[in-house]
């Protein structure tokens, strides 16, 4: 059973167009959705209405930068300061390319940082990109096959 | 003897001199007698030279009665005019008595329990002159003369002549001390064949300190001749005390056998010496010289003293006068430079625009400030590194206010090396943090003193005991490396001027600070916002071309209607929300600049407009409005309004899920400010990010539960603020929330 990618994401529309792109990269893992950084939280920690889902950690968090109540950075800090969270791979998604947010987000211990691109294409081309390396190539799942991109 | 060992020599016998007990001599110069009575006028003691005017000698003296040792006629004016006559310390004329050789003139003084009286023949030197009658009529032609004249060399001359004239001494000197002690000859007047000593100076040494304390105390002292032999007193105690008696202000008192010695030099038998002092300081003395053994009665005694006084008056009256009108003068020039200081920005620049005026301040010939690595001079001045090195010395040795030098090489030897442009120094340390200096320099000023022979005269070589100098030959002294000095009034405008310095300094820093502060608050907004255009701005644009590329693919190979339908509902969404975040960015920008404009706002009127206006936006649940009667506040409407608005717009937006809901608006009165209130029943939000709630672009909801752009709290925020209340929120979540907001009484 290959590990989940976690996508915390409030905006429906960015939603929307993210669960396309990782459509289109095919990738086996299922994708959980959860809508701000608290829920985000339940789910890593599996509490509140999360607190009867299977057990273990996503392959990766694609973590939007901008959430309601707790923003991106925030659950990103709770993860790395959490023992049992601590070496999941986290990509920060975001907007824009503002410094201040980079260099808090590697202070942090992110992983990759991707600002969405407004053309579409690119955007499903970095999403694919993010998926494999982070769902597939980090840590290939014993006994599933290798994915290979087609050209 | 080597000349160290000499010098040393010299300094222990100096010490010796100054420990000389010259106030307790037990001794009177023998031209008069004195008798110190009980206070019940029985004699206690006498002077040994008693048998020379009295019937018994002074062995016998002591317990006897006034009548047995003056006789009866002489003690019964005597005792009447004790029994009338005031007290005082100094002593004062008493009574003419008879003696066998002649009429005595009688001074009293009470000291240490005694009545002192001192017995002089009356007889004065200058015959004529020694009439009372005359003597006095002369104060007073010499007060209108004193007022007359311009100059501080013309009073002493004046006062010069008429002692000369009035007492026949062949020379009068009037001297003034300086700060160190030495005295320089203002004034004289001269009989022929005595020499001159005007424009001469006598060094401090030649008298003694506890002389000095002397001459303050009592302030005229006669040695009728050097060649006397004190008469003691018998007994040589005092019976009250035990102790040897203190003739400090005895007339008769007898003097430092050294002193005679120095008469005796100078080649004068008679001196007498007048005190002028001013402001409780020995400013300067009238000297009297003679070659002859001289008399002047008590009333020519009394007279001199009195002119000395007056003398002493208009030279306190000119100096006051003059140091008034220099200290003005100083002041003027101080605030023509502070004028200057607070007219730019930079303290610096403004410092170098009132170059000229620092210079006159302080009257010097060169000016230079040091600040961290800015160097400003002007005017003559050492060189930028001899500058340097001179502020590294000034920090180093902690002179944290004002520095004064004079006689700079002597206190910083390297500053020899430009003693012609900087023998005198004043530094002001102008930050208390930092080692910045304003300082002024002041040109060499060569300059020669004739001494009245060497000041280091007192010291006769080969001589262990100090002796008085025996040579009064000129001897010029040429002084280098010294400027004019600083003046008292000057250093003490020139720390008023740095109070005033660092006040204009502080207040700069302050407003540097304010500005700062209001820059970065400024800054902090202007950064929220671009931050909330990269962000919130970027995202309608992102989903527009997302979605138009979907539909563009999508149209050719399997369409799927009701998905290019949601991509168009999208799109069209998307590009509103674009628009209404323009709007609301702009709006809140505004609002961060406009002016406000308070006046009286019926507040129940402003809630009911608000209602009327959701009007059109209401949704189709039912909302039930809860108006409680509302205060008239001070506030701008328009503001205002759109705060309410936006509450009111919340609250119905966060009450959609519920039938009915309810909107409650209330007050409450405290002191010096309102507080309203907007309660729903709506879903409410989590307290833990409370302090969320009123930043730009925040929100504690999805997107597409509840519509809005997250500026909406901002906004109220940003109004309530600038009218100088607060805001706040509470929640159950699902229960409701209440929005609260303060507007004070005095906007």
């Amino acid at each position: 059973m290959l590990k989940p990618i976690l996508l915390v994401e409030d905006n429906p529309n960015d939603l929307e167009l993210t669960l396309i792109a990782l459509e289109r990269s095919q990738l086996a893992n299922e994708v959980i959705v959860v809508r701000d950084g608290a829920e985000a939280l339940d789910y890593l920690h599996a509490r509140g209405s999360y607190a009867s889902r299977e057990h273990g950690n996503p392959a990766v968090v694609l973590l939007d930068l901008k959430l309601p109540k707790v923003d991106g950075l925030e659950v990103l800090a709770e993860i790395r300061n959490t023992p049992a969270l601590k070496s999941v791979p986290v990509v920060m998604l975001t907007s824009s390319k503002e410094e201040q947010d980079l260099i808090r987000s590697y202070e942090l211990g992110v992983n990759a940082y991707v600002v969405k691109p407004v053309d579409f294409q690119e955007f499903v081309r970095a999403i694919a990109d993010l998926g494999i390396f982070w769902a597939v190539l980090n840590e290939p799942p014993p006994g599933s096959h290798r994915y290979v991109k087609p050209q | 003897m080597s000349e160290t060992s000499s010098a040393d020599d010299l300094a222990a016998a100096i010490a010796a001199c100054e420990r000389e007990r010259i106030r307790t001599p037990g001794a009177i110069q023998p031209h008069g007698f004195l008798l110190a009575l009980s206070p019940q006028f029985a004699v206690l003691q006498a002077s040994d030279n008693l048998a020379q005017f009295a019937a018994i000698p002074a062995e016998q003296a002591s317990g006897c009665s006034l009548a047995e040792v003056l006789g009866a006629a002489n003690a019964r004016l005597l005792e009447s005019r004790l029994a009338t006559a005031q007290r005082h310390e100094r002593p004062a004329y008493l009574a003419t008595v008879t003696l066998a050789n002649g009429p005595c003139d009688v001074q009293m003084h009470e000291w240490d329990g005694l009545l002192i009286l001192e017995f002089e023949p009356a007889a004065g030197s200058g015959s004529d002159s020694a009439d009372p009658q005359r003597l006095y009529a002369l104060v007073g032609t010499f007060l209108n003369k004193i007022g007359a004249t311009d100059s501080l060399a013309e009073m002493c001359e004046l006062t010069a002549r008429e002692i000369h004239d009035l007492t026949g001494f062949g020379r009068v000197l009037v001297y003034n001390f300086d700060e160190e002690g030495h005295g320089t000859v203002l004034a004289e007047c001269i009989d022929q064949g005595y020499d001159s000593y005007l424009g001469q100076r006598f060094p401090a040494s030649d008298i003694p300190r506890q002389a000095r304390e002397l001459y303050i105390a009592n302030r005229i002292r006669l040695i009728q001749t050097a060649d006397y032999t004190p008469s003691r007193l018998l007994p040589a105690e005092n019976p009250l005390t035990r102790e040897a008696n203190d003739l400090s202000f005895a007339a008769l008192r007898s003097v430092s056998p050294v002193h005679l010695q120095y008469m005796r030099n100078m080649g004068t038998a008679a001196s007498m010496s007048i005190s002028l002092v001013v402001k409780g300081k020995l400013w300067g003395l009238i000297s009297c010289h003679h070659a002859q053994p001289r008399h002047p009665s008590i009333h020519q005694r009394t007279v001199c003293e009195q002119l000395g006084q007056i003398l002493a008056l208009h030279i306190k009256n000119r100096a006051d006068a003059d140091e008034l009108q220099f200290r003005l003068e100083v002041r003027r020039a101080m605030v023509s430079v502070l004028g200057g200081l607070t007219q730019g920005a930079d303290f610096i620049e403004n410092l170098r625009s009132v170059l000229p005026e620092l210079l006159r301040f302080a009257r010097a010939g060169g000016v230079a400030i040091v600040i961290d690595d800015r160097l400003i001079a002007f005017g003559d001045t050492p060189n930028e590194e001899q500058i340097r090195a001179l502020a590294d010395w000034l920090g180093a040795n902690a002179y944290t206010d004002l520095f004064h030098s004079a006689h700079l090489g002597k206190d910083y030897p390297p500053a020899a090396d430009f003693a012609q442009n900087a023998s005198g120094l004043l530094a002001m340390s102008i930050s208390r943090i930092h080692q910045h200096y304003l300082l002024w320099f002041r040109p060499e000023h060569v300059y020669s003193i004739d001494w009245a022979g060497r000041p280091d005269g007192k010291h006769a070589a080969g001589s262990l005991q100090l002796s008085p100098r025996a040579s009064f030959e000129i001897w010029r002294e040429t002084i280098h490396g010294t400027s004019t000095p600083w003046r008292e009034g000057e250093l003490e405008l020139a720390l008023e001027f740095r109070t005033a310095l660092l006040g204009i300094a502080l207040e700069r820093a302050e407003q540097m600070a304010d500005l700062a502060e209001e820059l970065s608050h400024a800054n902090k907004e202007l950064e929220a916002f671009s931050y909330s255009v990269s962000h919130d701005l970027r995202a309608p644009l992102r989903h527009i071309v997302g979605f138009s590329d979907l539909l563009l693919e999508a149209g050719g190979a399997n369409p799927d209607p009701v998905r290019q339908q949601r991509f168009l509902v999208n799109i069209k969404e998307s590009a509103h929300l674009a628009g209404k975040l323009v709007d609301d960015l702009l709006s809140f920008s505004q609002m961060g600049r406009a002016a406000l404009r308070p006046i009286k706002v019926r507040m129940s009127d402003l809630v009911r407009s608000c209602i009327d206006k959701l009007g059109p936006d209401m949704p189709p649940h039912a909302i039930e409005w809860q108006l409680e009667p509302l205060p008239d506040i001070v506030a701008d409407p328009a503001f205002l309004q759109q705060a309410i608005y936006n509450l009111l717009s919340n609250a119905v937006k966060f009450t959609a899920k519920k039938n009915p809901a309810v909107i409650r608006i209330s007050s409450e009165q405290l002191p010096g400010e309102t507080v309203f209130h907007v309660t729903d029943n709506g879903v409410g939000f989590n307290m833990d990010y409370v302090h969320k709630l009123f930043g730009v672009f925040q929100r504690l909801h999805r997107m597409e539960d509840f519509q809005g752009t997250g500026i909406g709290l901002a906004n109220v925020r940003r109004i309530v603020e600038r009218h100088g209340g607060r805001v706040w929120a509470n929640s159950v979540p699902g229960e409701g929330a209440t929005f609260s907001f303060t507007i004070p009484h005095n906007v």
